[in-house]
């Protein structure tokens, strides 16, 4: 991914354009040298797939993960006054949160962030940082794996897992990481469709559906998120592909038309900020949309406008686009002990939770969250029911994966052709 | 009455023939001119102002006015320019960044342009064009440069973020103080310098004694031309900024334009463009002051022939 | 070797030549050049060698896990193939960016052109009518400049908004009906922008051309039966023909490297030149493909850059 929907009402405003940051790389210095003397193994246009034989993991074809190195012991003590050092999106955590942390432990938190996915990746792996803990996406997990880079948990530290997590994170675990070997789940959403209940009834929109987004009735006031697997993997599925990580030229053909279709036929945007800013302040009446987007959007409602303008479509059947965020112990960490702990904390049953409704709006997969009453307690407008993420969804849904090499240049290739505008 | 009568036909008339003579040669009276000079001041500082005033608006539209209040600058406990980590970490980003390209960007530029000036070798020739080609070369041709530079080659040695930043400024803005500095070189002359040979100075003593006061007013302009620029520079900071607290204001403004802006944004704005216009001011008044006596001839020009 | 030409064959600058031989005399050879010696190893390090990255890049490879460019520094071994797919992309059917280039071409030769247009006429006035007010008008002249174009867009863009005050105006006057959506990705607001952005760039170098036009001049046209519109085509036009070359020049270079303005004002239907760039230098696997636009925007630039130059060093000379 190269967008995120790292979220909190705050740091949203700063959120770059997808691109935002950095993508610094950083092979190691042997690497460049093997290049050199041997340059040209790959090309950007396909090449060699790296990892060799490695599997790409599928819901459909879970992947256990081969254990590398060796995790700590349970009775490691832990370190006493350390400075933990966490790498995350900018204000993908409340700071209280963390304030908590640092007095339950007496300990201090240093809280770097990035920018996307790939500068965060880059910088890890060419050891300008050395976190204790990380938040990767889930497609890139096996490729940390593989280059050494993930401690293995130990599970005793992490109680929570067993006690507050859905049982599918634990067992059979996520099939990005069965038996999370390494990771642990921070926030799950589904992709579906926002819209102004005050322009569009709710049976309307229960007819339409993804067509929502196509619809020249709401032309000119249509927002799309601007980024590669979103827009495109959305496409694919309203045109009845249900499989998101395609490698399939034809598909993704089909897809970009459609997107270019949005664009030039109902005058779409491309935004980052439509839902969660632009629909509660009228610009747009439809707009592609994160379930955590559209929780948070109420903060952006003006004065006056109630919060049941705000409306979610998601398919009955639940088969739609989901995906989730993890929480990973570096191999670099100084800290690892504490870093369990800190793990568990924001998998506890209160500390996570206020993480996630006093501030996040992306909500982490609890089984102490009940999803009737994220609405009685108004953490979730009544309207948007749909938004509320179940067990049931993730199991089912369509989760966007790590794509080959070769199959990630055709959806840029795509993607690409879209942000040149066209004719 | 009976001059109400008669007054009105007269600037009716007046006009018409006034119409009349600026159909039949707009260039004599410049009254066209003038309007589209006005009209371009207003295009051009209208919607600044604006944006000045928004700053101080009560609601979070940066579009519709709801009425006056402190709340974006002081008043509003997270959001407020003054209670928002992040914003105040930018403004000061912004002005560390400004701070040490000068004491970068100004003396070895200062010295490149004597040395270029006196010095008539061959090599000097491919060092000047390269200079200059610096101070001409798109700023996103040479941001996305160093973007892969920093990236690659300097990857072990210099991590995006403030260094890298602060490297890039600084050879971005090196060409001001050349060019400003050289434009005075040529102004004096070497005779001073070697009126001051000629009673027995050594050349490193009239370089100190005599030719860097009479280059005082062009180093100055230097300082506040590349203060300024520096604030406003956005493109290579954007590109070499690392951890989200390496981000300068410029960037912040960017980024928050680009998704949901409040007027906290404005205010951020508005604190730069009163450090800019600051600097300016201070920067000219200095300039006066130094250059009285010496002639007018890089006087403004400095300040405006960049 | 330059003090043993003949006076007048190879320089004719008077003084300076005189000083060059005695400056020679009295100080050491190394004295002087050492002057440069940080300047030119700082750009040698951070002008130069960014550019040979941008090569090794654009001609390099990418490492095969996290697809992150993987620059080959040795030209022997230099590949050339994403260099030239991604000009194929330019001209070959279908040709995908090349509704880009050609946007950007259009924008830039009609942004320039307002430019002058509105520029030519301020600076004329501030240099020629102005009179008491000059340095008022001149103060207010130099001041866009001075203000950051990133603050200047967003107050645009702030205006622009379907609920801002240019919509207001338009529709107190009953010019539209409905509020206009400037930010749809119309060109219009994107060139607009573009002028509004780097105007300032165009005034003042036509400001200094004009203001040094000898007011005698003037009346030796008049003088000689000229009309007011004959002496300012013959006289006053190309006597600022120069700083009329230099400003477009000047106001061109950036707005081709320009992706700020599109990104602020527009769409991806405004996308331009400067836009693929910045979007393919942060994509996995795109890295050569940024490099070589990076290369092509070069080639682009080059020509103006170097007549620019050339220009301002005539200038300089003949001063």
């Amino acid at each position: 991914m190269s967008r995120h929907p790292m979220d909190d009402r705050w740091s949203r405003r700063q959120f770059m354009r997808g691109a935002g940051g950095a993508a610094i790389a950083l092979p190691s210095m042997a690497a460049i040298l093997a290049a050199c003397s041997k340059p040209g193994t790959t090309t950007t246009d396909g090449g060699s797939s790296g990892g060799g034989e490695r599997q790409i993991a599928r819901p459909e074809t879970p992947v256990t993960l081969p254990l590398r190195g060796d995790s700590i012991a349970a009775d490691t003590p832990i370190e006493e006054g350390a400075t933990l050092q966490v790498y995350n999106w900018d204000s993908y955590m409340y700071k209280k949160v963390i304030k908590d942390f640092e007095d339950e432990y007496g300990v201090s938190v240093e809280w770097t962030t990035f920018n996307n996915m790939e500068e965060g990746i880059q910088k890890l792996v060419s050891g300008q940082v050395k976190p204790d803990v990380f938040f990767p996406t889930i497609d890139y997990i096996s490729r940390l794996v593989e280059k050494d880079l993930l401690l293995p948990l130990t599970h005793e530290l992490i109680p929570n897992m067993e006690s507050n997590v859905w049982p599918s994170f634990s067992d059979p675990g996520p099939f990005y990481d069965v038996g999370w070997q390494y990771t642990v789940p921070y926030t799950i959403y589904t992709t579906g469709v926002a819209y102004r209940r005050d322009r569009v009834d709710d049976a309307s929109a229960a007819e339409q559906g993804y067509d929502l987004l196509w619809n020249p009735d709401y032309s000119g006031a249509i927002s799309y998120y601007d980024s590669y697997r979103d827009a495109l993997g959305m496409a694919l599925v309203r045109l009845g592909n249900m499989d998101p990580n395609t490698g399939d030229q034809t598909s993704i053909d089909a897809a970009k038309d459609s997107v270019l279709e949005i664009l030039n036929d109902y005058n779409g945007r491309l935004t980052i900020n439509g839902t969660f800013a632009k629909l509660p302040e009228g610009e747009f009446t439809v707009s592609q949309s994160w379930s955590g987007d559209i929780v948070g959007a109420k903060w952006y409602l003006p004065k006056g406008t109630p919060e049941d303008v705000l409306g979610f479509w998601f398919p009955d059947d639940k088969v739609g686009l989901i995906s989730n965020d993890t929480i990973v112990i570096p191999t670099t960490a100084q800290s690892p002990r504490l870093a369990h702990e800190f793990l568990n904390f924001f998998l506890d049953a209160t500390h996570g939770y206020q993480n996630f409704a006093d501030w996040n709006g992306y909500q982490p997969p609890f089984t102490s969250i009940n999803p009737s009453k994220l609405i009685s307690d108004k953490v979730v407008p009544p309207d948007l029911e749909k938004a509320v993420v179940t067990e049931e969804m993730f199991t089912k849904g369509l989760v966007p994966g790590e794509l080959t090499p070769e199959v990630d240049q055709l959806w840029l290739n795509a993607w690409n052709e879209i942000q040149a505008g066209g004719g | 009455m009976s001059s109400a009568t008669l007054v009105p036909p007269t600037p009716a008339s007046s006009t018409a023939s006034r119409i009349r003579g600026w159909r039949k040669n707009p260039w004599r009276r410049p009254r066209f001119l003038q309007a589209i000079t006005i009209g371009y001041l207003l295009w051009s500082l209208i919607p600044v102002a604006i944006a000045v005033v928004f700053s101080f608006n009560s609601g979070r539209s940066r579009s519709t006015w709801q009425g006056a209040s402190l709340r974006w600058w002081n008043g509003d406990p997270f959001d407020s320019l003054f209670h928002d980590p992040t914003l105040r970490a930018a403004m000061l980003q912004t002005f560390r960044l400004s701070f040490l390209t000068v004491l970068i960007a100004v003396p070895i530029g200062t010295a490149f342009a004597i040395g270029i000036d006196r010095w008539h070798g061959r090599p000097a020739r491919p060092a000047n064009f390269m200079m200059l080609l610096s101070f001409v070369v798109p700023e996103m041709i040479l941001g996305v440069s160093l973007f892969l530079l920093f990236t690659n080659l300097f990857k072990n040695l210099v991590p995006l973020g403030t260094t890298a930043q602060l490297l890039g400024l600084a050879t971005f803005q090196m060409s001001y103080p050349v060019i400003i500095v050289r434009a005075r070189l040529l102004s004096i002359g070497p005779e001073y310098e070697e009126a001051a040979m000629d009673l027995g100075a050594k050349p490193g003593q009239s370089i100190r004694r005599v030719l860097l006061p009479l280059l005082s007013p062009a180093i100055l302009a230097s300082v506040a031309v590349v203060f300024a620029d520096s604030v406003d520079d956005f493109v290579i900071v954007r590109y070499l900024s690392g951890p989200a607290n390496s981000e300068p204001l410029s960037v912040k403004i960017y980024s928050a334009a680009r998704s949901s802006p409040t007027p906290a944004v404005n205010a951020a704005a508005t604190v730069m463009l009163m450090a800019t216009l600051a600097m300016i001011i201070v920067g000219y008044l200095v300039y006066r002051r130094f250059a009285r006596g010496t002639g007018d001839a890089g006087d403004m020009a400095s300040f405006t022939q960049l | 070797m330059e003090t043993t030409s003949p006076p007048g064959t190879k320089r004719r600058r008077g003084w300076r030549g005189d000083a060059d031989q005695r400056s020679g005399a009295w100080y050491p050879r190394w004295y002087w050049p050492s002057f440069t010696g940080p300047g030119t190893l700082w750009l040698v390090l951070l002008f130069v060698l960014p550019f040979y990255t941008v090569l090794s890049v654009a001609f390099g490879t990418v490492e095969p896990f996290f697809r992150t460019p993987l620059p080959v520094y040795q030209p022997w071994y230099w590949n050339f193939a994403t260099f030239s797919t991604t000009l194929e992309k330019l001209y070959v059917s279908p040709a995908i960016y090349q509704p880009a280039l050609i946007r950007t071409f259009t924008y830039v030769f009609a942004a320039s052109f307002i430019c002058l247009v509105i520029g030519y006429a301020v600076a004329y006035y501030a240099a020629r009518f102005a009179g008491k007010h000059r340095v008022l008008v001149l103060v207010l002249l130099v001041a866009p400049f001075w203000i950051s174009y990133l603050m200047r867009i967003y107050a645009w863009q702030s205006l622009l908004q379907p609920d801002g005050y240019v919509n207001d105006a338009l529709g107190a006057l009953h010019l539209v009906s409905s509020p206009v959506l400037w930010l749809s990705g119309k060109p219009v607001t994107v060139i607009l922008g573009l002028v509004y952005g780097y105007i300032p760039f165009m005034i003042l170098p036509l400001y200094g051309s004009l203001d040094r036009i000898e007011a005698s001049m003037l009346e030796a046209g008049r003088d000689l039966g000229a009309s007011p519109s004959q002496t300012f085509r013959r006289v006053t036009l190309p006597l600022s023909k120069p700083a009329i070359l230099a400003g477009l020049v000047i106001v061109a270079l950036p707005m081709f490297g320009d992706y700020y303005t599109s990104n602020l004002l527009g769409t991806q239907q405004t996308s331009m030149f400067g836009n693929l760039i910045d979007t393919s230098v942060y994509q996995a696997g795109q890295g050569p493909e940024a490099g070589s636009l990076v290369l092509i925007l070069m080639v682009i630039v080059i020509a103006p850059m170097l007549y620019y130059l050339r220009e301002t060093r005539r200038a300089a000379e003949s001063a």
